[in-house]
């Protein structure tokens, strides 16, 4: 009951990967022409992955420097003392130089906040925002529906153009000393700040460059799954991971040129002192917060939803099970994109009157019912089903557990009394590594494992990469759940050095940072083992039923030899032996 | 290095002084805080440490409990579930899944109004604390709070500043300590001088936010002593990114008797004070976290002998620092920036009247060498300054 049938196959093409007797050089103008989008999916992987190890080297460097309460200078002053800032002075009881270090003033300081702002502008702008979308998305979409294209890839391969560009903004900017705004770039600090010199109109610009990227993208998904499905893909034989990416490319879309517009007028603001956002020149800093937030509230969505997509397909995989409340899952997903457009006030409690306060509360509670159903729903997939408990499999489980952490400490925050207490405090830190990473990173991981064969032809090392699992999951909780507590017992966000009476849950949460590093550079040496010496992958490792498992590993040029037929639904397990797969591999339940 | 030197400018008036107490003491916030009432069991404990110290607090907590224990409730249970189907669902070659339902509508709605009425509750506490934290009862002290880079002031009703601080070990520099009278409702009207802070009391549970050019305002009851307490203190934070020194911009809070509060308040007013004195409690309230008085570095240039030498100016140029001199720097500091503290951006300090100015220039007088006649030009103090200005 496979949809297509290889024995009539008239095209002789190749894998898509394949070189045809290619030179090196031919092959790179190959790629860097290509309007394939499963090479630009790949070209965008590669691309997010080394922004998320420049992003991580930076978020590892912070835990580093929090060890110690005083602040440490970059070339490692000693302990327990103030850092002089400025030349030896003479101690006035012994008459001795003390504290001669050779540190430029403020540098211990400005390193810190420059390395949380890059770990943030990175982190959101260049890793989260495309990771899933532009690479997994670019790459399955098209497949998943049958089609043989995105519906504009001229269009795709220059977003990828664009994204490089703006990530080469952040890279300039960096490379001249980076910005210490923070990701948000607040005025009037961000207006402010370093006032000579180019370094945060650049971060600036590469943000508003990067929007365009995914203002792209989103279009052409939105378009792809309108007009390229295959005849008999319904809206409701879509995977969920479709509906996901459906869901994200409309607040991509939407939302994306407001944040475009917002950091335009900021940079005219620090280069042209026009008078918005700038409180001296007559203009209201609270008004940049409701612009940043009326695309960044809505885009933490564009980071969760797309690994929400991820989860259901895992699930439902390597569980064997129909997706439970397939049409819950679904408009849950229009539903969150929707209602995130409502609630980025929550970022303003502590700014905002008393009624917008409270009608932005309220909205708030709103967005956490169809993210609580989604759980509901992933959990009762499993009652009954057949789990493997393989790489992919752990990660979703894994998303499950950091997930529901995640959106549960999310409800302290949309509760007025507790916010303002819990507001800027690494309470918050906590909350959104645990929703962002332990949701949507863990998601994109597990992802990458279960479409990794598809991708490349390669097996991984199944056991190399439930020991990586494991590393990540405890380094994870280790490095973030302490945080939970340093919040409510009283420590501020973006704090280089800090009072005492913390160190010990800093020191543990530094610990747990260097497990999950770990954990990450092991699964890259899968990836690369994998790579040069992995094991051919079969059509169909998982025994999945949706379309990108009917072609081969890796997939033709145009995806499919002929224009798939569907017969089946993509989580029809109980009745369908999937492509390419024998019965007593994957047995089929008897029917009552 | 500056704590010593504003110990040793205390030292002398603290042999009769009956505030002496008041004034940067040698218990440690932290070794005071271990005194308080403890937040209760275990897991409260761990998240607060110690109790909230007024009712609106209290309420804090026990909504923050209450929605953990309904969190760690829910949680248990869809992990409980999900472990258990794990293994008793794991996958056994040839075994297929069993048959089972793809959906079942009366447990979704189930699952749908259960959260859904919690969330209701959750919302309708929270905006009732909420409310308790910022509408201030008709009887409450109103203070003036003042936020900038990176300091808090205090502007009590009289005018009166705050002319304490402690060192806090040998961490902080100079945080200052502003006193409250001890159960009463305070409100705090703030703004700030230049970018976005946020005035954060963890013991409180409480923060707001301050903007330049427009008020914020929050509110709170401080607790009662207990008996024989002098006082009680709780950290000021500041909570929203504010550039390089952020992490220090600290305060402390001080709640005293009514009757020592009036007595300290007494004690900062300025109206009775000879202009070198008041120039002094203006030094200690305005400029004491960037600028020394020991002729050591910090953010600033140091105040020793600093009136009537001649100063190196950014761009090469040098300058006399004289009375019109001074009266630029505090109202307009980028105007002419000292060699070697081009990055330092002193925001102004426009507020200080020509009085204040002129008690600042006093005190100033007072610290340098040619304080009296700023005709003289002693060689040695020379080459001292232009060495500090161009390490620093």
């Amino acid at each position: 009951m496979t949809a297509i049938d290889t024995s009539h196959d008239h095209h002789d093409e190749g894998s898509f990967l394949d070189r045809k007797g290619m030179g090196l050089w031919s092959t790179i103008w190959d790629w860097a022409t290509t309007v394939d989008h499963k090479k630009i999916g790949i070209m965008y992987l590669f691309a997010v992955l080394t922004m998320f190890f420049i992003g991580g080297v930076a978020g590892l460097a912070i835990r580093a420097e929090l060890l110690e309460p005083m602040r440490t200078s970059a070339d490692g002053a000693t302990t327990g003392v103030m850092i002089n800032f400025g030349s030896p002075v003479q101690d006035p009881d012994t008459g001795e130089m003390i504290r001669d270090y050779t540190v430029t003033p403020n540098a211990a300081g400005n390193t810190f906040n420059r390395m949380f702002t890059l770990h943030g502008a990175v982190m959101v702008f260049m890793f989260i925002v495309p990771a899933v979308p532009a690479s997994l998305g670019n790459f399955f979409l098209p497949i998943m529906i049958g089609a043989k294209d995105v519906a504009f890839p001229k269009l795709n391969l220059f977003s990828w153009y664009i994204y490089v560009t703006g990530s080469l903004f952040g890279v300039i900017g960096l490379i001249l000393g980076g910005a210490d705004t923070g990701w948000t770039f607040y005025t009037p600090y961000s207006i402010q700040t370093d006032a000579d010199f180019w370094r945060v109109t650049l971060m600036v610009m590469a943000a508003f460059i990067l929007g365009f990227s995914s203002i792209l993208t989103g279009l052409n998904f939105v378009v792809t799954v309108h007009k390229l499905r295959a005849p008999g893909v319904g809206w409701f034989d879509m995977p969920l991971f479709i509906w996901a990416m459906y869901a994200t490319s409309i607040i991509q879309v939407l939302a994306t040129p407001v944040i475009g517009i917002t950091l335009l007028l900021l940079v005219f603001e620090r280069l042209f002192r026009i008078g918005i956002f700038d409180p001296s020149l007559g203009g209201d800093a609270v008004l940049y917060q409701h612009f940043f937030w009326f695309y960044s509230h809505p885009v933490v969505y564009v980071m969760i939803l797309p690994g929400m997509g991820i989860i259901s397909e895992l699930l439902a995989v390597h569980g064997r099970k129909h997706i439970f409340g397939y049409r819950a899952i679904a408009f849950s997903s229009l539903g969150i994109a929707a209602v995130s457009f409502l609630v980025w006030g929550h970022h303003l409690f502590t700014a905002m009157s008393p009624l917008a306060s409270m009608v932005f509360s309220a909205l708030t509670f709103l967005v956490a019912i169809p993210t609580a159903i989604k759980v509901f729903n992933w959990i009762a997939t499993l009652y009954k089903a057949s789990i493997a408990l393989n790489t992919p499999m752990l990660y979703a489980l894994g998303f499950l557990f950091l997930f529901s952490i995640g959106g549960l400490t999310g409800l302290p925050l949309a509760t007025l009394a507790t916010d303002l207490h819990l507001h800027d405090s690494y309470f918050v830190v906590a909350h959104f590594h645990y929703v962002m990473m332990g949701g949507t990173v863990i998601a994109f991981i597990g992802g990458l494992h279960h479409w990794w064969p598809k991708m490349f032809g390669r097996m991984y090392n199944e056991r190399v990469g439930i020991i990586a699992f494991a590393l990540v999951f405890i380094g994870f909780n280790v490095t973030f759940f302490t945080q939970f507590f340093l919040g409510t017992q009283g420590m501020p966000r973006r704090y280089a050095s800090y009072v005492d009476e913390f160190q010990i849950y800093h020191q543990i949460s530094t610990y747990g940072s260097w497990v999950l590093g770990l954990g990450f550079m092991l699964h890259l040496g899968n990836f690369i083992h994998s790579l040069l010496a992995g094991p051919k992958a079969p059509p169909n490792p998982w025994g999945g039923l949706s379309l990108e498992w009917e072609t081969e590993s890796p997939p033709c040029a145009h995806n499919f030899h002929h224009e798939p037929l569907i017969k089946h639904g993509p989580y029809d397990f109980e009745t369908v032996v999937p492509p390419h797969c024998s019965e007593q591999d994957f047995p089929l339940p008897k029917q009552h | 290095m500056m704590q010593e030197a504003a110990d040793t400018a205390q030292a002398a008036t603290e042999a009769v002084d009956p505030l002496a107490a008041f004034k940067d003491p040698a218990i440690s916030l932290i070794e005071q805080s271990e005194q308080f009432d403890h937040a209760g069991g275990p897991v409260e404990e761990l998240f607060f440490r110690t109790a909230g110290q007024n009712e609106t607090a209290v309420f804090t907590d026990s909504l923050f409990l209450l929605t953990l224990w309904f969190s760690v409730f829910f949680f248990v249970l869809l992990m409980g579930l999900m472990v258990y189907w794990v293994i008793k669902y794991r996958r056994r070659p040839g075994v297929p899944a069993e048959v089972s339902p793809s959906h079942n509508g009366p447990l979704e709605i189930l699952w749908t109004v259960v959260p859904s009425s919690s969330m209701i509750i959750m919302f309708l506490l929270g905006f009732q604390g909420y409310m308790q934290k910022t509408v201030a009862p008709a009887d409450a002290i109103q203070l003036q709070v003042e936020g900038q880079k990176w300091d808090w002031n205090i502007r009590y009703p009289g005018g009166e500043q705050s002319a304490y601080f402690t060192s806090l070990g040998t961490k902080i520099n100079a945080v200052k300590i502003f006193v409250l009278p001890e159960d009463t409702p305070i409100q705090l009207k703030m703004t700030s001088k230049d970018v976005i802070h946020s005035f954060w009391i963890p013991d409180y549970r409480t923060k707001m936010d301050l903007y330049p050019n427009r008020y914020t305002t929050i509110t709170f009851k401080t607790e009662k002593l207990n008996a024989g307490e002098a006082y009680r203190d709780h950290w000021v934070f500041c909570a929203e990114y504010c550039g390089d020194l952020h992490s220090q911009m600290f305060g402390v809070l001080r709640v005293v008797s009514r009757e020592n509060y009036d007595k300290i308040l007494q004690d900062w007013n300025t109206g009775n004070l000879s202009p070198e004195a008041h120039g002094e409690v203006l030094f200690k309230s305005n400029c004491v976290s960037c600028h020394s008085v020991d002729g050591s570095n910090n953010i600033g240039p140091t105040w020793k002998n600093l009136y009537g030498y001649e100063r190196p100016i950014s761009g090469g140029t040098s300058v006399v620092a004289d009375d019109t001199y001074i009266l630029e720097s505090i109202w307009n500091p980028t105007k002419k920036i000292v060699a070697g503290y081009e990055g330092q951006n002193m925001t102004n300090f426009a507020h200080l009247t020509q009085e204040e100015v002129s008690a600042i220039i006093a005190y100033m007088k007072t610290l340098s060498d040619k304080g009296g006649a700023a005709e003289d030009a002693p060689v040695e103090g020379e080459n001292e300054e232009s060495q500090e200005s161009t390490g620093g």
